[in-house]
């Protein structure tokens, strides 16, 4: 009797939120093209990102990213609760072989996987030179948090070439608006729209690729190989980091600390592997003041390798 | 190579953008942006298993970019099955932050910007032939920028226009070019460079007034061989495989081509040495580019296992008496010993010292000791193989990579690839018993690296492997960049012959010849010929060759890649002494008792 009653409360909260996303959910319509770089490196390239709001309003934020390919590639950033249809168009001069997008994190149906139909028995979900392929991902409640998303056919249709660039970050943040975080010594939710800046690094073999998503002046910005990240004192900055290849890694930022998502663990190093994540959210210098603080990989031959870089905390802004 | 031109424009088009975007940057958002961006790659190198193409730029598939000065060249791992360092050989005299150099090999990636224009070579210490090459280029000046003074990894400095820097160059665009390995099924080995303007201490030449052609000759050796020589042409590419390489198998009887072993099924990977049991029933096989150590049986080629032993197992020997396996691990600091036969099964790792890297190593006759070159510690480490301790001894020597011993098993000699600062190249002299450097025997007294010129027998230049007769008169070591043999009277210690060798010179080992007497085999990387060298005469006395136009499977490079040579019967009379004891008691092969009956008592060592 209770477990028919549980399951019908479970069904009832399932439908009302699912009734909730539909009712709120932007719909980002998303075209990104792969190219390649003048290194031979393989890249994706936001061409147009357009976001639907439920009331029909129609707002185009392609000038928030960098006009040229990237590595990592563009940050689409989208709430739980959005949809998004996400046109891949092949730039690839010198191939044509077919390039894709398979994403983690968010739900979506199998013809969306972004694999060949070697892989997924339905159909091949790439894109080739001059027909382009959309995928449609759904970040249903339960999907937050930071996700890649890499090409899975390229050069190779059971692997792709998600190590030669083609790789790109994406954020859904929570509904609810919130991330807990350690802010002044506790534990608490800070509000999204207060976060500044996110730093996003891809740990690729010994070598750290960078992007930031500036939120003061809505932009993206290619940060490339080992960069210096800057902030302000007492600035939320979320860091979001993400390993590639083969490599196995220990992140670790000097003179910060953070919690382990989804505890209260205080750590200030964590390990990556190839696609795994973490991200985090730290007020820059908080308890050490401005400063070049070090970032790095902590394996020692990573380090030997150069595969560091710098967290600049500025002073705060004069008033 | 062929579209440097465009390289260049696409590299100029990359600049003019990156600086476009930083003033953007900088004038409108002011104040939000406050992150640095870290270095662009204008160009890549991909360090791959594909033979020459070891460092390969992913735009047009050669090893060579093109960048202009303070732009960024990204060098990574691309399709290799094992680690590597990315090591700077040769750069522009005072570059900044040069040499690049990884202590450890692993799956590094770096991108760097260079400022000053010149030529910048790169390698790989464990694989010292990866070659990768990155021109500066100023355009503002006429050719190529090759530059005015060149710094080498040995620490010395010499003028772009040296006969040493012209030699490097050369060599490069042949180690890389595998259009340009010397094929003895043609009448002329033709090494025709294009007309490329270089620009080489402010004057503008062509690169093809390095190319050169000269006549390609076989010969069988008159007194025939005893027995059969095993050669690992390692760059052999064969129909179902990924990776490069076979073993070849020449008759000594007729100096006909047997039969090759290509690991098919086992993609058998750049197998680079190999080393028989005591009954020469099975051959053990090292992929030196991989993690794997492979085993067939001599006679018909079959193979029994294929194992990991480690990252790039470089060679591999048995010690004589227990018939175990010594496998020398060529990115670690040991040598992992192992139960022999068709399935060697690893019993423990033997501590070679901190950082090592044993890439050639050595037994002694009487099986006391095991001697190994350090490619990446500049030292020779003696290891008591009752005790298996270990004593390292630093030599000097820049990449120790191969190693081999007296018959009475007191002094070994080390050749050290790239020298013994300040001499050019060298082999340091061991006492093993006592565990203590002696001197460093220069192989290149002889020769001056600025005009060239040659004033006596010893001008060999980048030695690798340097066996020692047995009886004990000689060292022959193989010199891969002046593409010589080198003969050295182990009574003096003096080098007392040169002999013309292939470009990439690398194998050597002694085999029987009939009647009495021995062979040198020496293969050489970029050609696919064995040269044979009389060691009564120390003369040439024959030129074999590798490659079998018969045989379809063979896609690409056939017969090249000549590294591990291994002459059956073994001449080392330790080793030796180990199957006549089994001669008679139907313990051996009828074709391998068919050998030692054609050995004279001297062969035997009795």
């Amino acid at each position: 009797m209770y477990k028919t009653l549980a399951v019908s409360i479970f069904a009832g909260l399932m439908a009302f939120s699912m009734l909730a996303g539909a009712e709120t959910g932007s719909v980002h319509l998303i075209t990104l093209k792969a190219v390649a770089l003048d290194s031979g490196q393989l890249a994706y390239q936001m061409v147009k990102h357009k976001i639907k709001s439920p009331s029909g309003k129609v707002e185009d934020i392609t000038q928030r990213y960098s006009q040229e390919a990237s590595i990592p590639g563009p940050a689409i950033v989208m709430t739980e609760g959005d949809k998004a249809e996400v046109t891949l168009e092949h730039g690839i001069k010198s191939s044509s072989d077919p390039v894709s997008i398979h994403v983690h994190g968010v739900h979506y149906k199998i013809d969306s996987d972004g694999t060949m139909k070697i892989l997924n028995h339905v159909n091949d979900q790439a894109a080739f030179p001059g027909k382009p392929y959309t995928y449609k991902w759904t970040a249903a409640v339960g999907t937050a948090g930071t996700w890649p998303y890499h090409d899975h056919t390229f050069g190779n249709p059971m692997l792709g070439a998600e190590d030669k660039g083609l790789y790109g970050t994406l954020i859904i943040n929570p509904k609810s608006g919130k991330v807990p975080a350690l802010i002044d010594g506790k534990v608490q939710n800070v509000a999204i729209k207060d976060i500044k800046r996110d730093f996003i690094l891809w740990m690729h073999e010994t070598t750290f690729w960078g992007m930031e998503v500036n939120n003061i002046a809505n932009r993206q910005v290619p940060l490339w190989t080992n960069p210096t990240l800057g902030a302000r004192e007492n600035e939320l900055v979320r860091f979001h980091v993400i390993g590639i290849g083969t490599g196995f890694h220990t992140f670790h930022l000097h003179a910060h600390r953070w919690i382990q998502p989804g505890t209260t663990h205080i750590v200030d190093t964590f390990n990556i592997g190839p696609i795994q994540r973490e991200s985090f959210v730290v007020k820059a210098g908080e308890g050490v003041g401005p400063g070049m603080w070090h970032y790095h990989c902590h394996v020692l031959q990573h380090m030997q390798s150069g595969m560091m870089g710098g967290f600049k905390v500025f002073e705060s802004a004069r008033n | 190579m062929k579209s440097y031109k465009k390289t260049y424009l696409a590299t100029m088009i990359a600049g003019i953008m990156l600086s476009w975007n930083a003033q953007a940057a900088k004038a409108d958002l002011d104040d939000a942006i406050l992150s640095t961006p870290g270095l662009m790659p204008s160009a890549t190198l991909e360090m791959t298993d594909e033979p020459g193409l070891w460092f390969k730029d992913p735009v047009d598939g050669d090893a060579l970019v093109v960048i202009k000065p303070g732009q960024a060249v990204q060098i990574k791992m691309g399709d290799t099955r094992t680690e590597h360092t990315i090591t700077s050989l040769l750069w522009p005299a005072g570059a900044k932050d040069f040499p690049i150099d990884q202590e450890q090999p692993s799956n590094v990636s770096i991108t760097e910007a260079l400022n000053s224009p010149g030529l910048y070579v790169f390698t790989c210490k464990v694989h010292p032939y990866m070659f990768g090459a990155v021109v500066v280029d100023d355009p503002a000046t006429e050719g190529l920028d090759i530059g005015s003074e060149l710094a080498l990894v040995t620490g010395i400095k010499v003028p772009a226009d040296s006969d040493i820097a012209k030699r490097l160059l050369r060599t490069f665009f042949v180690v890389t070019t595998p259009d340009l390995w010397r094929d003895y099924r043609e009448p002329e080995w033709k090494v025709n460079l294009p007309d490329i303007p270089l620009n080489i201490k402010g004057q503008t030449i062509s690169l093809s007034a390095l190319s050169l052609s000269m006549p390609n000759k076989l010969f069988n050796p008159k007194t025939p061989g005893v027995g059969e020589v095993w050669v690992n042409t390692q760059f052999e590419m064969i129909e179902g495989k990924t990776k490069p390489g076979s073993a070849t198998r020449i008759d000594a009887a007729n100096w006909k081509l047997v039969n090759k072993v290509k690991g098919v099924e086992q993609d058998l990977n750049h197998p680079h040495n190999m080393w028989s049991d005591k009954r020469y029933q099975y051959i053990y096989q090292t992929q030196w580019f991989d993690k794997r150590l492979m085993t067939f049986e001599r006679d018909s080629g079959k193979v029994t296992s294929n194992v990991e032993v480690g990252e790039s197992p470089s060679h591999v020997l048995t010690r004589p008496g227990d018939d175990n396996l010594y496998v020398a691990i060529n990115n670690s600091e040991h040598v992992v010993k192992m139960k022999g036969g068709s399935r060697p099964a690893a019993i423990k790792s033997i501590s070679t010292g901190k950082n090592s890297g044993p890439h050639g190593h050595f037994i002694t006759d009487d099986g006391k000791y095991m001697v190994t070159p350090n490619a990446l510690a500049s030292s020779v480490s003696v290891v008591d193989l009752d005790t298996e301790k270990n004593t390292m001894i630093p030599t000097g020597g820049i990449i120790p990579i191969a190693v081999w011993g007296m018959p009475d098993g007191q002094r070994a000699y080390a050749a050290n690839l790239l020298g013994t600062p300040p001499l050019l190249s060298s082999l340091t002299v061991i006492d093993i018993p006592g565990k203590k450097k002696l001197s460093d025997i220069d192989l290149a007294a002889d020769y001056d690296p600025i005009s060239g010129k040659i004033s006596g027998e010893a001008y060999g230049l980048l030695p690798i492997q340097t066996p020692v007769s047995p009886d004990g008169k000689y060292v022959v070591t193989a010199n891969t960049l002046s593409m010589s043999i080198t003969i050295v009277d182990t009574g003096t210690n003096k080098v007392v012959k040169s002999l013309p060798c292939e470009a990439g010179c690398h194998g050597v080992h002694f085999g029987m010849k009939k009647g009495g007497g021995y062979y040198a085999y020496v293969a050489s990387k970029f050609a696919n010929n064995l040269i044979v060298v009389d060691m009564d005469k120390l003369e040439l006395a024959g030129n074999i060759l590798l490659a079998d136009s018969k045989d379809s499977s063979i896609k690409a490079h056939n017969g090249m890649g000549g590294q591990g040579v291994l002459p059956l019967p073994l001449v080392e009379h330790g080793y030796l002494a180990q199957t006549l004891k089994l001669s008679g008691k139907k313990e051996l092969s009828p074709q391998v008792e068919g050998w030692l009956k054609q050995l004279t008592k001297e062969q035997k060592g009795i």
